[in-house]
This record gives structure tokens, sequence and C-alpha cells, in this order.
């Protein structure tokens, strides 16, 4: 089994084992047909009804679903790519979360209350939240590096931290919005059209800028890990920190560099959910990307190009997820066969050992001529 | 790692040793016996009746136990919690310690070992963690034991003392079978001796009708019998006489190139300017504890100088202290033009200090990279490793191929992941790469540990020629033979200080060993 297919393999098998999962628990709660059938609505929710389409339906019907798929998939990939950047140089980011509400509330401010061109205004205010995201993660950095303090404990307790200042505070206090007339607003002000991610697709779908900008991250992350002497760098801090130590590699700098770098992916995310499709900090972020973040990284084996395509499945069966309630099934079920996915892809180890199994037995039909390969278990 | 048609024969009562190169089998046969790997042909049977072994479970059933050369000991618990975990002594539904103390205390007694089961594990010496495994087997019934390379990382004394524990075993009636490659060390103790090469057993031999140097001729096999011995540090005395052969070549180092003819002088006085001078040096150890206390020592261009001591006695940190990566509390020094004050691993690097660490895995290499990014290791940033800020694959590639023919790393595949490659060749990727640098001032940490003859020989025969080269060379090592054969100058460490200090021409084995347990005597 070569390298690339011991990478990949695990993860789509987990992926339609999660499907199958789901598929069985909707045929045996409903039956088999409508699980069918809602597995169907869920594709065409999320693909777009091609079928319909070349039938001579509206474009919209293919260009809306296409839209909602692909905004969700770059808010994922983001997020994605914050935790498994993280992971390269050893450290778990579960802090995406935070550090996205702060993103997106820089980039609401800064959309919001800066008068600039579009040309400009976008682009400063994604950097705005880049660097809030950036600056919130290397909270849990420098008290890594410098304190010893667990990432995992302190990126939790800051997702907390941000929850309560900007959700529970600054958002219904000091930054909300000033109520025109009697209706009552909530979140920061509207931001300025000139701080809106430009749609791509005219007005019939919501994709926008955000998505190309996504993948622009996964592939510019992943040109930087295995292309780059810093990238190279950080991997050896994350595989083997004594070494790259003796190395003379500059193994705290990698560290904290990782881990902004994350925090800026994680903000970027909160930018994009702000500028292209919410046009202001909403009163609360609302659906968990952050927390999603961690289940595409690992689905994607923490390789950028790995995030982001996990990122584009899920994208595609989360915007479908809402077509299934058409058949009375439940909207939630895209999240369960995330779930469901980590869950499986959890268990890499026990996949890997489960398909050289199969390889071994299809290697013994042979006589065993062939000397004996033992590969050493890692323990 | 693979086997080909091996066989192998046990008897009741017996020390058998099984000998051979790394990659020659020995691990791989005795994880065959101990049920981790299965064999794809073959029959194995015990008592006359063919056994087949699913797991270690099944082994352990039948009475075999394994002493790895890594241990597997929990370190935060203590010698009994170790001992019972897996088949703890209850009382209702709860952990019996007591009884577990006991238990283990009347195991030790009885095969005469002196271990406290109420020691925390991390506490004790490698020796004593390594006594704890064989009680820990013998606790479940083993009859026969294996133990793979149970030397490598103990001291002299240690290993003295093991020998007699498994004479003592032997004594008792069980078997014991002993993996090594030291060949003297298997002589004194073995009642039969196995040879392995390449995945067969080729010999079996009495060791009253053997030689060392046949022994090793039959490891690394016909046609290169001569350089095989001359390679081989038996004694002292032996390797003096064969010249200290750099030239010679076993079957593992034929793409070498010749070695420079200057290599043989090696008893010549170090003329070269001084690249090391330390004084006074105190640093603190892992433990907390004061690890040098003051140690002195110079080091010339075109010198070996061999640091001998007990393990544990300051050789480790004092590596450390020079390649920058221990702080230096106290003394001073100049280290290649600068101070030795201050010194980080990058500024040795940059000042041209080369290092092959003690412990490789978590030091010298990245074993979840592939060879070639390996040999980029600490000079990544500079060409041909690198163009810019950019990884300049091409010239990576090409100089890891050169490397690896040049060093005779098998195989010699720089895309595969390090940790796939055999100890010895991952030994030789990190000599190749340190020296591939042209260091200034080597600084080598048990260079050999763990290696068979023909990697041994291939790295002493590298250190002679960085030394050729006008490197100075510093070269820790526990294995006194190995000190005696390369060194130019012996510094002797004893807790932190220099107990002695020797030219070559007064190097004296036991005067060494004396010093070594901190006899005092004037310095040299």
């Amino acid at each position: 089994m070569g390298e690339r297919t011991r990478q990949v393999l695990p993860s789509v098998l987990s992926v339609l084992l999660a499907l199958a999962v789901c598929w069985l628990t909707i045929a045996l709660t409903r039956d088999a047909d409508t699980a069918t059938r809602a597995y169907l609505q869920m594709l065409w929710g999320g693909v777009g009804n091609w079928p319909a389409f070349l039938d001579g339906g509206s474009g919209t019907a293919v260009l809306r679903p296409l839209g909602e798929a692909a905004m969700k998939a770059a808010l994922l990939t983001l997020t994605g790519l914050s935790v498994a950047v993280a992971f390269k140089v050893g450290l778990f980011n579960i802090g995406a979360q935070g550090q996205m509400i702060w993103g997106a509330l820089a980039a609401a401010l800064v959309g919001a209350h800066v008068s600039l061109p579009g040309v400009l205004h976008v682009p400063l205010a994604l950097v705005a939240a880049a660097v809030a995201g950036a600056a919130w993660a290397s909270i849990a950095g420098v008290l890594k590096l410098k304190r010893g303090v667990h990432e995992v404990i302190s990126t939790i307790m800051l997702n907390w931290v941000a929850v309560s200042l900007v959700d529970n505070w600054l958002v219904i206090g000091p930054l909300r919005a000033v109520a025109e007339g009697a209706s009552s607003i909530t979140g920061t002000a509207e931001i300025l059209p000139s701080a809106q991610l430009p749609r791509l697709l005219g007005e019939s779908s919501r994709l926008n800028l955000g998505f190309p900008l996504a993948l622009a991250a996964a592939l510019g992350v992943w040109v930087w890990l295995s292309r780059t002497r810093s990238g190279y760098e950080t991997r050896a801090v994350g595989l083997t920190p004594e070494a790259a130590r003796a190395a003379g590699i500059p193994t705290l700098r990698r560290a904290g560099g990782a881990m902004a770098l994350a925090g800026a992916l994680a903000g970027l995310a909160g930018a994009v959910l702000v500028l292209g499709t919410e046009g202001r900090y909403p009163g609360s972020l609302g659906a968990p990307y952050g927390f999603d973040g961690i289940a595409i990284a690992l689905i994607g084996n923490n390789h950028p190009l790995g995030a982001a395509l996990a990122a584009a499945v899920f994208g595609v069966l989360r915007a479908g997820g809402t077509r299934m309630q058409l058949l009375g099934v439940h909207k939630s079920f895209p999240e369960l066969i995330q779930g469901f996915a980590l869950l499986f892809v959890a268990g890499r180890m026990v996949w890997l050992a489960l398909l050289e199994r199969r390889q071994k037995r299809a290697q013994a039909q042979p006589p065993a001529t062939s000397q004996a390969q033992v590969e050493v278990p890692r323990v | 790692m693979s086997l080909e048609d091996a066989s192998l024969d046990i008897r009741t009562g017996e020390l058998l040793a099984v000998v051979g190169e790394n990659g020659a089998g020995k691990s791989s046969l005795m994880n065959v016996l101990y049920g981790l790997y299965h064999p794809d042909a073959g029959t194995f049977q015990m008592d006359g009746k063919p056994v087949r072994f699913k797991s270690p479970r099944d082994a352990i059933a039948k009475g075999i136990g394994m002493v790895h050369q890594h241990f597997m000991l929990v370190p935060t618990l203590t010698v009994a919690e170790n001992v019972v975990l897996g088949r703890e002594p209850t009382k209702r539904g709860l952990l019996d310690l007591d009884r577990a103390c006991d238990e283990v205390a009347a195991t030790a007694k009885r095969f005469g070992f002196q271990l406290d089961p109420r020691a925390r594990v991390d506490t004790l010496t490698v020796g004593s963690q390594q006594k704890v495994e064989i009680v820990k087997a013998l606790h479940r019934g083993a009859q026969v034991l294996i133990l793979d390379e149970p030397t490598a990382v103990l001291t002299p004394q240690e290993s003295d003392e093991l020998s007699q524990v498994m004479r003592g075993l032997v004594a008792q009636g069980r078997t014991v079978v002993l993996i090594s490659h030291k060949l003297k060390e298997v002589l004194g103790v073995a009642d039969r001796v196995a040879v392995m090469r390449r995945g067969r057993t080729v010999a079996e031999v009495r060791p009253s009708e053997t030689t060392v140097s046949e022994l090793a001729a039959l490891m690394v096999g016909e046609g290169s019998r001569g350089a095989a011995m001359t390679g081989v540090p038996v004694t002292a005395g032996a390797v003096a006489s064969t010249g200290l052969s750099g030239t010679g070549t076993t079957g593992a180092m034929e793409t070498r190139p010749p070695a420079p003819s200057s290599i043989g002088a090696s008893q010549e006085a170090a003329t070269g300017p001084v690249v090391l001078e330390a004084k006074d040096l105190r640093a603190t150890g892992e433990n907390g504890r004061p690890a040098l206390q003051g140690v002195s020592l110079t080091v010339r261009a075109g010198e070996i100088v061999g640091i001998a001591g007990v393990d544990g006695n300051g050789q480790r940190e004092l590596a450390e202290v020079l390649t920058g990566l221990r702080k230096l509390e106290g003394g001073e020094g100049t280290l290649l033009g600068g101070p030795l004050a201050g010194l980080t691993p990058a500024l040795a690097k940059a000042r041209g200090v080369g290092h092959v660490p003690e412990d490789r895995l978590a030091r010298a290499v990245v074993k979840a990279m592939t060879v070639e990014e390996n040999v980029a290791l600490g000079r990544h940033r500079q060409p041909p490793f690198a163009r810019g800020p950019w990884v300049d694959f091409k010239g990576r590639r090409e100089r890891t191929d050169q490397l690896l023919a040049t060093y005779d790393v098998r195989p010699p595949d720089p895309t595969v992941a390090l940790q796939a490659l055999s100890g010895g060749n991952q030994q030789k990727v990190v000599v190749a790469r340190e020296l591939d640098a042209d260091p200034k001032l080597l600084v080598v940490v048990q260079p050999t540990r763990g290696l068979d003859i023909g990697a041994v020989a291939q790295v002493h025969a590298r250190l002679r020629e960085a030394k050729a080269r006008g490197a100075g060379v510093v070269m820790v090592s526990l294995d006194l033979e190995e000190v005696l054969a390369l060194s130019d100058r012996v510094y002797v460490l004893y807790e932190g200080r220099v107990t002695g200090h020797f030219a070559r021409e007064h190097l004296d084995e036991r005067e060494l060993g004396r010093r070594m347990l901190g006899a005092e005597g004037s310095h040299g």
C-alpha cells in the first residue's frame, strides 16, 4: 500500500461508512425508500439538481445550491486549515471558534466604520480579521511556550472568554448598532457595500470571493509546508522537537508562528462569514464552524489539501441538509454524518490494520516464495 | 527486516547466544518466537509438539519471556506495580499492593536480584530497570528468557553483573537466549552460539571451539574475512597491531573511497591549532543535580579526544554543553574562536561543530521524515538544500544520492521514511550528514552503540577520516575498547570531574578503569 493511499483511504472509507450508518438510521426509523430519497434531496441541495437543470430547469436550481455549499465549504476549509496548521507543529488548536469570533468582529468593525474604496476595503478588513485571530491564538501560544500551559486547556477556555466578551457584552453592549426607529437590531452595524465580498455568480447565488480565497489559503499552506525552508522547519518541530532544536531550528519561533497562523486562518473564516453573507457581526456567531474545523482537519488527515477536500464534501452535505426536511427527515443529519465520520477516522490505525490484513491475504494466495516482509507495528 | 530459511533449536537449561549483524534477522527471529511476527512458511515446535503463537500472550502462556532492548516499563509506577502489571493480585476487586510487593520480592530473592519492590522505576539506573524487566518475565513463569541486546545500554560493571545473572538463571534450570553482537562478551558467557546472516542461520558453534575473529568472519560472510577482523575493536592491542585499519573494507564498505594514507598515524602528537579550550566547566544535569563540577579540557585540530567514564558521570552533559544544547553555568571556554558561554545549537553549527548524539531517534533525526529530509536537517537553510526561502528538491536529492552511495546506506532510497531503515543504516545517515558539513569540531556520543560489526568499522573509519581532514573530535563512549582504539588522548570523567588525562602512549586499561571508579591521580 502506497504512502498516499495509506493517508487518504481511511478518511474516504470513514465518510462512506458514516453515510451508510446514517442511511441505515433513517431506513430503520422510517423506511429505505425515504432514506434514499432524503439522501438524493441532500445531494441536490448541495450540488444542484442537475437532472432537472438539464431537463430545461432554471439555472438558479443549480447555482443557488452550489453557492450555499461553496460558502459553507469556504468556512470549513479555513477553520479546518487552522486546526491542521497548529497540528503540524504539534499543537492541538481547539480554539478556532474563539479566534473566528474575534476575526468576525474585527472584520465587522473595519467593514462598518472605515471608509475606503472596495479594492482596499476588503483586503483591509480581511487583514484586520487575520490579525485579530492571530492575536487571540497567540495568547495560547505564548502561554504554552513561556509557561508550558497545555494548549488544549488554554484554547478551550479562551473560546469561552471570546464568547463572553464578544457575544455577551460587546455586541449587545458598546458595539451594538444604534436602533433605527422601532426596529430592534441585534449585532453590530451593517458593513459598507465597499467591504462586501464580491458575489461571483450574480445575485441568484451566494457564492462569493470567500470560496476562492479559502482554496488559495489551502494551496498556500500546502506550498508553505512542503516547499519552503520555514515550512520544513515547522514540520520538523512538530514531529521531533528535540531533534529540531539540536539542528539549530528556532523551535519556539516556529511553534509560535504556526499557532499565530492558525489563529489568522480562523480569523479569516470569521471575516468570510461577516463580509460574505452576514453583513454584520450578528447577535451571536451561531454555527460553530470553529469546532467543525477540528473534525474537518482530522478527516482531512491534517493535510491542507485534505482539509479542503473534507470541507468541500461536508459543505455539500450541509448545504443540502435543509432539503431533507421536505421528507420529514431532520436537517441535523449532515452534522451527524460528520460526527460519525470523525469517530471512524479516529480509528485510522484500525482501518490500516484491516486493509493490510486484506492485502496480506490477497498476497498469500500464491504460495509464499517471496521473503517475509514484516512491518514493525508503530508503538 | 526479513527471515529466509532460518532454523534454530533451543535446548532446555542452556545459554544460547544468537549473533549477527544489524538486519541479519536476529530480532525478527526472536519476534517470531515471541508471537509478535508470524512466519510465512516453516514450522515451530516446543517439546516436540508443533505450536503456533497468535500473539505474545500465547508465548507467555507457554513460558517464553522477552526482555526488549527498549524497556517496556511504566516509569511512574513502582517496581512491583510494573512486574504484576496485567496480572495484578486483588483483594475484594481492588489491587492488593502489599501482596504484589511480597510476591515480587519473593521472585527477586529466588533468583538473586536485589530490587526494592516499592521503588519507582524512573528513579532506578538503566541496569536496575533491566533487572525489573527480567524479574517481570520470570514472575510470569518464563522458562525461556529472550534478551535482545541487553548490554547495549549497560556499563561494563552492569554487563558483568548481567552475565552472572544469566548464568544463575541457567543454573536454576531456565533457558536463556541472548541476542548480541558483542562477540567477546558472548564467548565469555554462552554455552552455544548461533550465527545469523541475511535472514539465515549460517553456523552454530561452541565458544570453546571458536574465536572472536572466526565468529566475526561468519557474521560478515566469506570474502571479507580479513577486513571484518581488523575492524572489530576486540582489544586495544589487537586494533593497534592492525595499524588502525582505516583502509580495510568489509562487504558493507566496498563503495567507500579509499581513506587517506595518513590516517594510520594516530600516534603522532596532535600539532593542530586549538579548537576547544575549556576551563572549569559547570552545568546541571537533567535530574537537577550538578553534572559538571569543574571540567577543563583542550582539543586540537586533527586529534581524537576520548571521554571515558561510567555512564552518568557527566559525559552526556559535557557533549551537550559543547553543542549548545545545555546551558553553561560556570567556567569559561573558547570554542572555534568564540566564547563557549551563551552557545546555542545554531551558533555551534555556524562555527563548525558537528554532532552525532547518543539518542539518535530523539535528537539526531526526525524519524517520520524521509531520508533526504533528514540529510538536510541542520543544513536546510543553505545550498544545496535550499535556494532562497525554498527547499531545493533537486540539489537535496543529488547530494543525498551521493551520500547514500558513499556511505553505503541500504536501501539507497532517499524517499523512504528514515524509520524504515535499520539502526545501523540510520546511524550511517547521521554520520554522513555531520561529516558532509566538514566540521571543525566533531562531538560524537556513543557513536557505535547498538551497531553491528560492519557499521562499527565504518563509523570508526569515518571518525579517523574526519581527524585526518583536520577536525578535532571529541568522542564520548562507554565502550572502553572503543575509547582505547580510537583516542589520541583520553580524559576520564568521574562525578563531573576529570579524574584522569592520558596521552595515547600512556594509555593503560587498568589505570583507566581505576580512574573511572574515582581513584585520584595526578593529571597527565
